[in-house]
């Protein structure tokens, strides 16, 4: 049986009088891994700290898990059910590796130290962070390893749902794989997730459905290999054929009209 | 010359003891009282609502305006107009704290601004409240920003107590300039304070440079640009 | 307050700013021998040669231990033991340009070193000899970059010169003592001295804090 984790409804966003999300409506299913691709500016960024409530919407609902978070008052309750994974990792610069993933279970889960010391190891590994780095500082770390650490301290929280915002934008190409590795294997395990990347691959591999997003608003979603490789609409059709191109992808997946 | 300097110390070091524990009494109290009213002060600058941000905007302009002189003679002098009598000690140690709140303040202001709003926004992303983002995340690594420029307060409030000698409080300036015009060797008196005071400074950079480099989190005190 | 009183403390803000020209006298004349031997100094430091590194490091290191009061002490009661009386106005200034000259010796120092590395390696880079990167981008940078400290340096020596009341000096805040003495009133000639202080200080910073604001967002210092 199919079950919505996570509904938005017309949601709205403006600064000032610029707006930056119109209308923006979907459904995520538990266990399901959703992609948003768009070009910058398209409000992805936004719309995910939309549902985290790191910013506030300003009009539209969201509900996760039946509950209707955009009318709670408190806040950090919420957020504790929500993972996120930011594009610069922002692990908590005076932190260790360990501690980084230790703060939200007993500061938010009041856990007891030994409790959250074992969720905290056991975090680590999945991510494949071996002891000898659990003691370093992110500086001391590559940025492979900060945003798996970064991945841990989401998932340790047990969260309902994670969201991910453009977390290999910021790395080294040799260290992508490491990550989109993780989140693979997270999404294969059942966990909910949505993913603002530009990582082709990771989409037609993983993801159940992608959502192209342009000027603040949904323009299609489909099955992955649907919008990625036959878009219905124009505008998804030009920013897909720069994408395979950007990355080198072979153009047999296109047809000979838009030559022209 | 030699001959007089060992006379003072032989003949006056108790009561150069004396003063210096005034002036460590002094610049200690002073000291930590101003780096918990001045972290309140910044706290209460940057999270705080717009009146209270306007109210100590005004308090600090005013106090990083005016010479500690000044503060430490309206605290000495002028408080027991209104009813507020005050031992030369007490009245140096609240001038003094005052003031250097005000300084620390704006010490701790700049380091918090210097942290990025992203290590707030994911605090608050593991579900965290405001308040406690601020007290876990942000104050701990504004402090470590902050602590060069803490620890040069703290080396500057040690000489600067001496200004207490103008209310007679009986700290190190003061206990000398007695024992200079008890022995009228004012020269040589003066190169026994100045030796305390270098000494001391230099003691207490050094250390704090210790300190600093044992604690020190990687990747953290990029203050240089 | 009625108008005899008001006449009153008129009179006090006269006789009080009749001593604002010896303050400045003494905060300028200071701070300019200050600036000048820090200049010096920082260069010395940076670019010289290493016993008078050495040297330098110690100077700073000494007399930024010693407090305000006692370098004017020292200038006032000690040089006319070695033969060399001065007036207090002059011994003032010697004593506040000796700590000062520490103080700023740090700042330009700072200044000169908070010069990008990779401004001085791009300056190579296009083939400016070594005097031509430090003429061209090293010290248009550090000024620009000393400069919102060394003002703020300035009002920290005119709050300081209050201290030459140790010595004798009559500048504003001694007149405002003396006032006082007077007038067995603290309060009024304290608030008169204070504002007179504030006029100038708090324009000081207000223009300190503009210049720091441009020097970040030209990128040539973090906030």
């Amino acid at each position: 049986m199919k079950v919505d984790l996570l509904v938005v409804e017309d949601l709205w966003k403006f600064y000032g009088k610029e707006v930056i999300l119109k209308n923006v409506n979907f459904n995520v299913e538990k266990g399901e891994t959703k992609v948003i691709i768009g070009p910058s500016g398209a409000g992805k960024s936004t719309l995910l700290r939309c549902i985290n409530l790191l910013v506030r919407p300003d009009r539209g609902r969201i509900v996760l898990d039946g509950d209707v978070i955009t009318e709670r008052r408190d806040v950090h309750n919420i957020r504790s059910q929500i993972g996120f994974v930011f594009q610069h990792f922002n692990l908590f610069n005076h932190l260790t590796a360990i501690d980084n993933v230790l703060l939200g279970l007993i500061k938010v889960k009041r856990l007891s130290r030994e409790d959250a010391m074992r969720k905290a190891k056991e975090a680590l590994l999945s991510v494949g962070i071996a002891e000898d780095l659990w003691r370093k500082y992110p500086a001391q770390l590559s940025g492979g390893q900060q945003q798996r650490v970064a991945i841990a301290r989401a998932i340790a929280m047990d969260p309902k749902i994670i969201l991910f915002d453009e977390p290999t934008s910021a790395l080294d190409p040799e260290l992508i794989w490491e990550v989109l590795n993780v989140m693979e294997k997270l999404s294969r395990n059942g966990m909910t997730m949505i993913v603002v990347t530009h990582e082709l691959g990771f989409a037609i591999k993983v993801a159940h459905e992608v959502m192209f997003m342009d000027g603040g608003t949904i323009i299609e979603k489909g099955l992955p290999e649907q919008i990625l490789l036959n878009p219905r609409s124009e505008r998804v059709r030009r920013f897909m054929e720069r994408m395979w191109y950007l990355y080198s992808m072979d153009r047999k997946f296109w047809r000979s009209e838009n030559a022209k | 010359m030699l001959n007089n300097i060992l006379y003072i110390l032989f003949n006056y070091g108790s009561a150069l003891e004396v003063g210096l524990r005034h002036t460590i009494i002094i610049t200690v109290t002073s000291y930590f009282t101003g780096l918990v009213v001045g972290l309140l002060i910044a706290v209460l600058r940057v999270y705080g609502g717009r009146w209270i941000r306007g109210v100590l905007g005004i308090l600090v302009e005013i106090i990083r305006g005016t010479p500690m002189m000044v503060q430490l003679f309206f605290v000495y002098y002028a408080l027991p107009e209104i009813g507020l009598l005050l031992n030369p000690v007490a009245a140096s140690i609240i001038a003094i704290a005052i003031n250097s709140a005000v300084y620390q303040s704006e010490y701790i202001r700049a380091s918090i601004s210097a942290i990025p709003y992203s290590q707030f926004e994911s605090a608050l992303s593991i579900g965290l409240t405001k308040s406690r983002a601020v007290l876990t995340i942000i104050l701990p690594q504004a402090i470590r920003v902050a602590t060069p420029a803490l620890v040069n307060e703290a080396v500057y409030l040690f000489k600067y107590s001496s200004i207490a000698y103008f209310v007679t409080a009986p700290e190190l300036m003061y206990i000398g300039k007695f024992i200079g015009s008890r022995t009228f060797l004012y020269v040589e008196m003066y190169i026994v304070l100045a030796a305390i005071y270098v000494a001391t400074s230099i003691v207490l950079t050094e250390l704090a440079k210790v300190i600093e480099r044992r604690y020190v989190i990687p990747g953290l005190l990029k203050s240089k640009a | 307050m009625d108008w005899i009183n008001n006449v009153q403390f008129f009179t006090y803000v006269g006789v009080i700013l009749s001593s604002i020209g010896t303050t400045l006298a003494l905060s300028l004349a200071s701070f300019s021998i200050a600036t000048i031997v820090a200049l010096l100094l920082s260069f010395i430091e940076i670019f010289g040669p290493r016993p008078l590194v050495k040297a330098v490091e110690w100077y700073v290191k000494i007399v930024r231990g010693i407090p305000l009061i006692l370098a004017l002490f020292m200038f006032y009661y000690g040089l006319p033991r070695v033969g060399f009386p001065l007036p207090p106005l002059y011994s003032a200034i010697m004593g506040i340009a000796l700590v000062d000259s520490a103080y700023q010796e740090q700042l330009f120092k700072g200044a000169i070193e908070g010069v990008s590395e990779r401004q001085v390696e791009a300056a190579y880079a296009i083939g400016l000899t070594q005097w031509e990167v430090f003429r061209h981008v090293i010290l248009p940078q550090a000024f620009r970059i000393a400069l919102p400290g060394w003002i703020n340096e300035f009002s920290m020596v005119l709050k300081d010169s209050s201290i030459a009341y140790a010595i004798g000096v009559t500048e504003i805040f001694t007149q405002a003592v003396h006032v006082a003495h007077v007038i067995a009133d603290y309060l009024r000639p304290l608030l008169i001295v204070s504002l007179i202080y504030l006029c100038i200080c708090y324009p000081l910073s207000q223009i300190s804090s503009r210049f720091h604001k441009g020097l970040v967002e030209m990128g040539m210092m973090g906030s």
